[in-house]
């Protein structure tokens, strides 16, 4: 009762009276309200006396049986659709749940847990059956039955990382906590053997960090092996869906626990007392004693490098004397980076000058342990003539040691780069004031960065022409294409049709058929076209196909004139909507249906373009005379089809065929079905 | 940055990852003929730059966006991304340095003791989560810093988060946790 202002004297004085349904004020008489609802709970008497409330009970769910309201077809706006979402899960989790062997309070706890995915909206953006497959996984769990994820995966045939992604996200969203997967009890001997492995790798610490199928493999492989079973590697494979070299290391680990030295009835009865490390564990003290082993090695070596220098040195005498002219473009750089250092070296110590010359000697000769022999103490002094301008290049490099400038020829960029150097460095330095003055709020902080070494990134001029050339042979296919495309635009553009690049192309590109019966064209259409599991190719076989006109005729028409045509021609079926050229065959519906049944059988069909002549396809000159035939060009496919439909139509329009005489046409009666 | 207990346990550094713009239109394809340890993506759009003084790669996008991965520290980081920006200048770009970012840091670490991954995802329920069948690892995701932690059982983890600094937190959040559920080493 709402306490209401009339609307004429703005009194609030109204009287409510249920049993009439009115609501009147009491100042100025108006009526306000006529016909009240009242929402209140009615009783009836019952024969016996009893009362009962009137009513139906509604589930929010929507129940099975709709609510009628007045009319009896009533849409059943979302609460239907939900109801078939659910159901169809359950199915779907019955099935399921029957391969794995669940018993049915899992499938209802399931269930269950797929209800409140559902309301949650965790179901959106995932496959229905990875859902399902992950409710049924978290059952398992939470249940503890013995099924793994694998085996979900296995029955469904999904990766098992995907299914895991959906089942984390359902656990997290759902706050279940899924207890970890222990291993499950069984009953075979064999199996008992097997666990007791099993147990033995866990305490041995074989287990952890590692897939649980991988250490039943090896567990079972042995225990059968230990009962006298001959199961093959490749079987245990098969079952557990491990990889064989995963198998193998497995047995490998458990190999060198002391527990595989046991015999059979020892391994029975006894249980060793002592625990093993992780393989893990025993890998990493392995490597660290090789790294010992290494080190110590390294300490030792410059006793025995010097040593081995000495058995060097004898040997390049030999080659020197063997070889004596250099070789090679590395020797050239080599000979020409030595000689400024040597150069350097002189001049400042001319004690050590031979010294420094043999130490660089075995440098190279350790570096270069191919060039050996092109190295000959003569060419060096040699280069000692050789202009000073390359010590000014190399001038920063020598503070370093061999080493690195070495390290610099061995790669041929950074070796021609030092050499392009001064141009280069002229060039940028000439750059570096320009760049400098556009950075503004991105400036670019240049301390710490050593110029001269990012000169190395750069290619010198013709190195670019040559890595141009390079790239340009081998992408010569994909700049052929983008000129093509350029190419396009620009014509496209010239037209003045230029579209938009759209990401998708719209419709397919279909190729004209050439065939010279319809039943032909027909034939090739579906051939082209998808075969829709909608048709019943047994009954078609079976129908008598019309021989229909040549395509060819088809497609010489003005698609305009067709389509004006068309219209006309499809006006006189109201039903019909004018099909445009790229709608599928699908969408025409059931008319198309007879159609298809009868042609596509006769794909081996007459031949002849005299037969092929027939209603529909006079020439196009003809249509407009025949009063509205309609011509269709463009893809053939419906035309055929089309031009099939036309044929009914024919009973009322005669046709330029017929005026020409024609009366090969068998026009069968059921043309008109469902038209 | 080590944590605090008696034993320093070292936290290395192996990865830092790295955004920053240019604030000009870079042309890839000058850049790939022109410049050397590069390789050119044109199906993805992007150039592979790397660099060899502090070992980087970088990303080069023709929008200006560059991502810079390899480097050790968040200093490395940035020195190398200034050196690409030095070096997209010289070839001709009117490059300006901005927008710089370390964006992930990845470390490992390693305890000196083993863990009971099942009892240590047991303690530490919805925070850490542990699937043998899909990972050997146990991810520990701490979301205030936003730092996740990968422990596996031989002690070893794996540290991903903004900053170096998370990265230092989270062993030494995650450390106690750890400590908690090791397994005693038989010899």
């Amino acid at each position: 009762m709402s306490s209401k202002v009339c609307k004429n004297c703005g009194s609030t004085a109204i009287d409510v009276d249920h049993a009439r349904g009115n609501a009147v004020c009491m100042s100025c008489g108006s009526v306000l309200d006529d016909n009240i609802i009242v929402s209140e709970v009615e009783f009836v008497e019952t024969g016996g006396g009893g009362s009962l409330a009137v009513g139906q009970f509604v589930s929010s769910e929507g129940g099975q049986r709709l609510p009628s309201f007045g009319d009896s077809y009533y849409p059943g706006v979302g609460s239907q659709s939900r109801a078939q979402t659910l159901q169809r899960a359950k199915q779907n989790i019955n099935t399921l749940g029957h391969q794995l062997q669940m018993n049915q309070h899992c499938l209802d706890t399931a269930f269950n847990f797929y209800k409140m995915a559902l309301n949650k909206r965790l179901t959106n953006g995932h496959r229905s059956s990875h859902v399902i497959a992950a409710c049924l996984y978290l059952v398992c769990r939470t249940e503890g039955t013995p099924h793994m994820l694998l085996d979900l995966s296995d029955v469904l045939q999904v990766n098992v990382y995907v299914l895991g992604k959906v089942f984390l996200h359902l656990a997290k969203e759902l706050c279940i906590n899924a207890p970890a997967i222990e291993f499950g009890e069984k009953n075979h001997d064999v199996s008992m053997t097997a666990m007791r492995l099993v147990q033995r790798m866990k305490r041995d610490w074989m287990h952890t960090g590692r897939r649980p199928s991988g250490l039943c493999g090896a567990a079972l492989l042995v225990s059968a092996h230990m009962h006298d079973f001959c199961r093959t590697v490749k079987e245990v494979v098969n079952v557990v869906k491990v990889c064989e070299s995963t198998l193998r290391k497995r047995l490998t680990e458990f190999e060198d626990t002391p527990t595989s030295k046991l015999t059979v009835e020892e391994f029975m009865r006894v249980d060793l007392d002592e625990e093993c490390d992780p393989p893990s564990y025993t890998a990493g003290l392995k490597k660290t004693k090789t790294q010992q082993l290494e080190k110590q090695l390294m300490e030792k070596m410059p006793d025995v490098e010097d040593e081995i220098k000495g058995y060097q040195d004898e040997i390049d005498a030999e080659l020197e004397s063997l070889r004596p002219k250099l070789k090679g473009v590395y020797a050239a750089y080599v000979n020409r980076d030595l000689s400024s250092e040597d150069i350097r070296s002189m001049l400042s110590q001319q004690d050590d000058n031979q010294s420094d010359e043999d130490e660089e000697l075995r440098a190279v000769a350790r570096h270069f342990d191919k060039d050996l022999d092109t190295l000959t103490v003569e060419a060096l002094i040699k280069l000692e003539q050789k202009t000073p301008e390359e010590e000014n290049e190399c001038g920063m490099k020598i503070p370093e040691r061999v080493g690195p400038s070495l390290a610099s020829i061995l790669g041929t960029m950074p070796s021609a780069a030092t050499l392009g150097l001064p141009e280069s460095i002229n060039k940028c330095t000439g750059e570096e004031r320009e760049n400098d003055g556009a950075a503004d709020s991105g400036e670019l902080d240049l301390s710490g960065i050593d110029d001269s070494e990012i000169e190395l990134y750069l290619l010198s001029e013709s190195e670019i022409k040559i890595k141009t050339a390079l790239w340009m042979a081998e992408n010569s296919d994909y700049l052929k294409e983008q000129k093509e495309k350029e190419a396009k635009i620009a014509k496209e553009k010239e037209l003045g049709i230029y579209k938009e690049k759209k990401p998708k192309s719209s419709g397919k590109k279909r190729s004209q058929i050439r065939a010279s019966t319809a039943d032909e064209a027909i034939g090739k259409m579906l051939e082209q076209k998808k075969i829709s599991t909608k048709i019943n190719y047994d009954v078609l076989k079976d129908l008598n196909i019309r021989p229909s006109a040549s395509p060819a005729r088809k497609a010489e028409s003005v698609k305009s004139e067709s389509s004006g045509a068309k219209l006309t021609r499809r006006s006189t079926k109201p039903a019909q909507t004018p099909p445009g050229l790229s709608v599928p065959l699908s969408t025409l519906g059931k008319r198309l249906q007879p159609f298809i049944s009868r042609q596509p059988m006769k794909k081996q069909a007459v031949e002849s373009p005299q037969d092929s002549l027939c209603n529909p396809l006079p020439a196009p000159a003809a249509a407009p005379a025949s009063g509205g035939v309609v011509v269709e060009s463009g893809p053939v496919v419906y035309n055929d089809v089309a031009d099939e439909e036309e044929d009914e139509e024919e009973d009322t329009c005669v046709s330029a065929m017929d005026l020409l005489g024609g009366n090969d046409y068998g026009f069968d009666g059921d043309d008109d079905d469902g038209f | 940055m080590d944590s605090s207990n008696d034993e320093a346990v070292d936290i290395i550094i192996t990865n830092v990852v790295a955004t920053f713009r240019t604030r000009c239109h870079l042309n890839l394809r000058t850049i790939a003929l022109e410049g050397i340890n590069v390789i050119y993506k044109p199906e993805v759009g992007k150039v592979l730059m790397k660099l060899r003084k502090p070992r980087i790669t970088a990303s080069i996008w023709s929008s200006g966006k560059i991502i810079c991965t390899g480097a050790t520290s968040e200093d490395e980081a940035k020195l190398g991304a200034r050196r690409l920006a030095r070096c997209l200048q010289k070839l001709g770009f009117k490059v300006r340095f901005s927008a710089f970012k370390v964006v992930n840091v990845l470390a490992v670490c390693s305890m000196p003791f083993s863990i009971h991954l099942v009892d240590f995802t047991k303690n530490n329920r919805p925070i850490a989560s542990y699937e043998p069948e899909l990972h050997p690892a146990a991810t520990y995701r701490i979301k205030n810093i936003k730092a996740t932690v990968q422990v596996f059982s031989t002690g070893s983890l794996t540290i991903t988060g903004p900053n170096v600094q998370n990265v230092a937190t989270a062993v030494e959040q995650v450390y106690p946790l750890l400590f908690e559920c090791r397994k005693p080493l038989c010899k």
